[in-house]
Formats: structure tokens, sequence, C-alpha cells
């Protein structure tokens, strides 16, 4: 939830050139969650909240072994417990935890229109600084997987820290640290891509053909990955087969945004350089100018008062005569001019 | 015209040389003119600072970012409100005829001088376009700001990224309306700002910017006054 920790920041949200830029290298850290060893103990759940001092949540029995039904701003991590039918007529229990998959390229960041609301450190953690959070939620519908939730009472948005504040003091996720199984790993990123490949290829042995690694490319991968032994059935994991950033949509809005400060200063300066070439437009003595309104209101056939609806026909014949580039009234035929009695 | 209507041409010739003056908005005008000029101000800082990282020091304004972020939407509410008064009170005034496709013929020379030379009557051609304009876009802002209040109202994340697209590109043009009107109703047309405060233009203002217009309220005035 803080910030800097000490740790170099990729990148913060509505922050243009945010980058510290100049370090060589970082490692980049991941979690690597094996669905194959996880009993659902809902241990790591618990180490969350105790770690964060987060409030339990009020929990429901809704027909499943799943603690809460849903993740919420003090629930950052929920083993979801996925019940279905295998072709062959088997039941599967397909748990995963679920948190937030700290994207390598993060669709809340993009989304986000408060300075410095979202950072990504270059170790690859994304994390919210609630103080900075204005409550707008665009985050919400920038994420591909329906993480970050909204308070209603602080008006601000949730999730998982990654445990940054662990992690920047050399110590592993409280979720990683309490799982009995091994089920939850942590470290250099590469190093548990290595783990996962291999696990994958001794699944594909066990019989789960379609075991995967999930670290989908449409969001620059992941820092906190899956080994999943059903690939063919991420949906039912509860996860998308393809999930991206709206990059066409962010493209689309940061060119509008370009165009839109070059159209507003461009205007300004136009409007300046406007001013300068043809200055105030003062009208022109009193009898003048309503020697020449008079005029016009003879010239054609009498005009409706206050609409100014004369034929297409009339005005074409305004345009003749005296409507100059200096516009000039013509001399007034002598006629009593109605403001002298007025006077 | 109104029940609040200001001020007497009497009273207006009573303080010596400013000589009579005309009637141009009621206080009802000016008040619906100022309601949506001011919310439409907060809502285009606050816009700014939502819309341009670099603007966003604006939020300053407003106590800041989170009470901006839940100010803007009820700003939008009270503009569009606002925008609605003008589309029943003004609407009348503001149809097009063909006197204005001749204004439109003109505008290269309206443009240069100031002037068309026509007999324009109450609003020329370019102030019903930017009536119709601010009042298209007005509720353009409103439909497409909506998904933007909140999740509460739903919608799946297309549809946010949509209206996120599209009320951006509509508050745009509005901004660059608006700095047209500002420029031509203060910088460039002396005693037309002040139309608008004090509801009053000068006849040399009224007849030489609207001669149709200023024939009937000047004979109206002079009836008045005999």
């Amino acid at each position: 939830m803080s910030t800097e920790l000490g740790l170099a920041i990729r990148r913060k949200s509505a922050t243009p050139a945010s980058s510290t830029g100049i370090r060589r290298h970082t490692t980049e850290i991941a979690k690597l969650v094996d669905i194959d060893l996880c009993i659902g103990c809902k241990a790591c759940e618990v180490a969350c909240k105790e770690w964060n001092d987060l409030p339990s949540d009020h929990t429901s029995n809704f027909g499943s072994y799943q603690s809460h039904p849903d993740l919420t701003a003090s629930t950052w991590d929920l083993m979801r417990f996925n019940e279905i039918e295998l072709d062959n007529g088997d039941l599967a229990w397909l748990i995963r935890k679920d948190s937030c998959l700290h994207c390598d390229d993060p669709g809340c960041l993009a989304a986000c229109p408060a300075p410095g609301a979202i950072v990504q450190y270059t170790n690859g953690i994304v994390n919210f600084d609630q103080t900075k959070c204005i409550g707008c939620q665009y985050c919400v519908t920038g994420c591909p997987f329906d993480i970050p939730r909204f308070d209603q009472k602080t008006k601000k948005v949730y999730k998982c820290t990654l445990c940054v504040d662990r992690v920047s003091a050399a110590l592993e996720p409280a979720c990683v640290k309490s799982c009995p199984t091994g089920a939850i790993k942590f470290g250099g990123k590469p190093e548990m891509v290595g783990i996962a490949n291999g696990k994958v290829d001794k699944l594909k042995k066990r019989g789960f053909a379609h075991a995967m690694l999930y670290d989908p490319a449409g969001v620059g991968g992941l820092h906190m990955m899956y080994v999943v032994p059903r690939g063919d059935r991420l949906s039912d994991y509860g996860l998308p087969e393809d999930p991206h950033v709206p990059g066409t949509f962010f493209s689309a809005l940061s060119v509008l945004r370009k165009l839109g400060s070059i159209s507003v200063w461009g205007g300004l300066a136009a409007t300046a350089i406007f001013y300068l070439r043809t200055g105030r437009r003062k009208p022109p003595p009193e009898d003048d100018a309503v020697t020449e309104a008079e005029r016009l209101g003879r010239e054609p056939a009498p005009v409706g008062a206050g609409h100014a609806a004369p034929g297409d026909g009339d005005s074409a014949s305004g345009a003749g005569d005296g409507v100059g580039p200096v516009s000039m009234p013509q001399p007034p035929p002598p006629q009593p001019e109605p403001q002298e009695e007025e006077r | 015209m109104s029940a609040l209507r200001m001020g007497t041409d009497a009273q207006t010739n009573g303080e010596g040389a400013a000589g009579p003056t005309l009637e141009r908005y009621t206080l009802t005008d000016r008040i619906v003119h100022w309601w949506v000029a001011l919310t439409f101000i907060a809502l285009m800082a606050s816009g700014f600072a939502l819309g341009y990282p670099r603007a966003y020091f604006l939020s300053g304004l407003f106590g800041g970012g989170q009470t901006m972020r839940f100010l803007h939407p009820w700003f939008g509410v009270a503009f569009t409100l606002g925008i609605l008064w003008m589309l029943l009170s003004w609407a009348r005034d503001m149809r097009i005829n063909a006197a204005d496709r001749e204004w439109v013929r003109r505008l290269r020379t309206y443009t240069a001088e100031g002037h068309t030379g026509l007999d324009t009557g109450r609003y020329n051609a370019g102030q019903k376009g930017y009536y119709w304009f601010s009042v298209a876009l007005g509720l353009a802002l409103f439909i497409t700001g909506l998904p933007l209040w909140g999740a509460w109202l739903g919608g799946a994340a297309a549809l946010h990224h949509w209206a996120r697209f599209l009320h951006h590109g509509a508050f745009l043009l509005m901004v660059g309306g608006f700095i047209i009107h500002v420029y031509m109703s203060t910088v460039m047309f002396p005693g037309t700002f002040s139309a608008m405060t004090t509801g009053r233009v000068s006849r040399a203002w009224a007849a030489w910017h609207h001669p149709a217009w200023f024939r009937v309220q000047d004979r109206r005035r002079a009836g008045a006054n005999r």
C-alpha cells in the first residue's frame, strides 16, 4: 500500500515519463501457484488477512466450500472452488487461488487517471496507493481479471499488494510462507518459469495432456503465474483464455489526448493571432448603425419582427449593395428619424 | 417581456451619457446563461484534470482528486439541467430559417469584417449554430458520462471504454466552441459581454448586429417612452 519502500519504480499511473530508468537491471519476481499441489486449505487466505491487518468478512454458506462468494475490498485472496463434471462423468474440483496477477502490462495502471495512484515497481509488483486514489474505478474496467474492489466506505480501490512491504525486506509474501504443500512458490521470474515448465512436463506424463503454464502474452506476462493441469478448461478455473490490455482503446485515447492538447493550445494561439489581425469590432456611431438598420428594414419587403426571415431573394439583394467590406452605411434617404421624437 | 425584466428605459436614460438601451436578455435568460457557464467551467477544469495528467494540478481547485471525482458528475447533472432549461426557453428563437443560409454563405465576410450586412434578427446563424452545437454536445456529454460515473451503473468494460473515448471527444469539441464563444462575446464584439451581465445593449450595438430585432425593440421602446 505504501509506495516507494526503497524499490525502484518502473511506471506510475497518469505520470508521463515516470520510469526511473537509470538502473541497469532488476530481477523480476514472480509467484507461481501450482494448482496440482493445492489442497484448498485456505491458509493463504488467512495469512493474507493477518499480514495485511484486514478485517474478516462475514462468511456464508452458499453451497460451496469457498469461504466468501467473491473478492472484496478487504479480502484480497480467495480460494475459488469450482466443481465441474468431466467428459467421463467424473467430478473434478478446480481450486484456484484468486488474487491480483500483477500483469507486466497492467490494464489498471493504464486506465488510471490519478497520478501515482497505481505504481509498478521494476520487480514487477503492481500496487495501489490509496492516498492518491480518487475512487473513479477506471482500474476496475481496465483489469482483464476482475480483481480491484471498490470500498463504499473509503471510496477507494484495493487489491493484493504481493506483500510489497515483505518483498522489499527480502521476505516471501505471506501466502507463500503459509502454504503447507508448497503449492505457492516465490522467486525470480525466470526461475519460476523453469520450475513451472518442469511441472507441466510431469503433469503431461501423468496424463494431463493439456497441462500448461498460465502466463498470457496479452498482458505482457504475469508476476503471479499458474500451473494449470487442465489447460483445455481454463474458463472452468475462471481464467480468461486470452486476456489482454485493451490496447486499441488506450492507444486511441492517447492519440485523442495528444490531438486534444495540440488543438486546445493551437486554438488559443489562433485566437490570439486572430485578435492581433482583426482587433475589436466596435459598432459604428449610433446614428449610422440605426440608419443602416432602418434602410435594411425598408429595402426588401417588410421583415417579420424578430424572426429575420426575409425570403431567399431579398437577402441576396441585401448582399449586393451596402455590404462592402467596410460596410459603411448608405447615405440615408431623408426621412424623419424615429429617435428624434423619443428624445 | 418577462415579469423578471429589470429596469426601464427611463431609468437607464437617467444615467446620462450612456443613452437609451434595449433589453436583450431578461433576468431569467441571464441566470440560465451563467448557470450553464459556471457549471461548464467547473466541468472543464475538472475534466482537464481527469483527462490530462499534466492538468491534474487543477484538482486542487476542487479540494483534491477524490473530492473532484465526486463533484464532477454532480456538476454534470447541474449543467445538464441548465442545458435542458436553455433548450426549453431559447429554442424558439433559435429556429434556423432561410436567412441563416445566406449568413453562412457570408461567413468569410463575417470573420473578416465582423459584419455581414444582412438584416439579422434576434440571433444570427452563428449564434444559432453555437446554441444547437452546445445543446447537442451537452446532452452527449451527459449520456456518455453516465457509464463513467460509477460501477453501480453496471456496464461492461467495452461500454466503459467507448463512453470514455466519446466523452473525451465531445469534451474537446465543446472546449473548442467555448474558446470561440468567449473570444467573440468578450474581446471581439464590445457591448456583448455586458449584454449578458446587465441584460441591456446600446442602440448602436443592436442596430449594427441585429437590425431586424433592433427595429422591433426600438419601436416598442419608443412607444413605451411616449
